[in-house]
């Protein structure tokens, strides 16, 4: 095993973890739950939103900077196969992966200055508005990412 | 953590330049610098491939975070009456449609 083959699973599961915070608190935005839940989906809805923030942004420039070493990698070895094959949709969805993770990490600043504590109760909107634009980011790039790593294979 | 008081103009400044910043450099091809893999070397400015593809991804980025930054600590010299209506919202609604126009730009290989 490599040392990309290393990073790349190291990407994966930090993106694991981001898709995880993001989820948990797009639902606690749009779906919170006021009184203590019984069920796993309750519980799943009850978590404090605010205390994911800090989580979120690291994560992401984590998972940001280890794609960006990587993506070289693929650059030459993955994208090449890609074009060969003929999987221009695949391709295509790798270059939105690149420029919604670009985009996603521009809006670091003002998601971190909102969901700061203390919340101020007239952003709740611009805070929901902002999760669910940077959980959309995310699950995007984490399908597409597993799809296309898919096509390579592991280790190969 | 407690930030500057005109950390939320800057922010939000920020988010909307870094945006629309960075599709105009993909669009147009502003790099600030080229990354040749294949022989691990950079370039400054927008070069042509060396010995396999050049990668501008990174020089984009570059140029939005440069562009960005400056935009932000110049909308901090506003007056507070002008950058107090200035609508938070922005930055997601400009990054959406940012990523919107990708989708558009991108739509050839989706539809081969």
């Amino acid at each position: 095993m490599n040392s990309t083959t290393v990073l790349l699973i190291i990407h994966g599961l930090l993106a694991v973890a981001l898709l995880g915070a993001l989820t948990h608190q797009a639902v606690s935005v749009w779906a919170p739950v006021r009184k203590p839940a019984g069920s796993f989906i309750g519980r799943f809805r009850s978590v404090p939103g605010a205390s994911y923030g800090n989580a979120v942004v690291v994560l992401y420039l984590l998972t940001f900077m280890l794609g960006g070493i990587i993506y070289p990698d693929y650059r030459l070895e993955v994208r090449v196969v890609v074009e060969q094959l003929g999987l221009w949709s695949q391709n295509g969805a790798f270059e939105l992966k690149e420029h919604f993770a670009a985009v996603g990490l521009g809006l670091l600043p003002v998601y971190w200055y909102y969901w700061r504590q203390p919340l101020a109760a007239e952003h709740e909107r611009t805070r929901a508005a902002l999760t669910t634009t940077l959980a959309l980011i995310v699950w995007w790039n984490f399908l597409v990412g597993h799809v296309l790593n898919n096509i390579r294979g592991f280790g190969s | 953590m407690k930030p500057p008081r005109r950390f939320p103009v800057f922010a939000i400044v920020f988010g909307i330049a870094f945006a629309v910043v960075y599709v105009i450099a993909v669009e147009k091809n502003y790099a600030l610098f080229t990354y040749h893999p294949a022989v691990n070397a950079f370039g400054a400015g927008v070069q042509e491939a060396k010995d396999g593809p050049a990668m501008y991804w990174y020089g984009w980025l570059a140029t939005a975070g440069i562009a960005a930054s400056v935009a932000g600590a110049l909308a901090c010299f506003l007056p507070e009456s002008l950058t107090r209506r200035l609508w938070p919202g922005w930055a997601w609604v400009i990054a959406v449609a940012v990523m919107a126009a990708f989708a558009w730009i991108l739509r050839n290989f989706f539809l081969r």
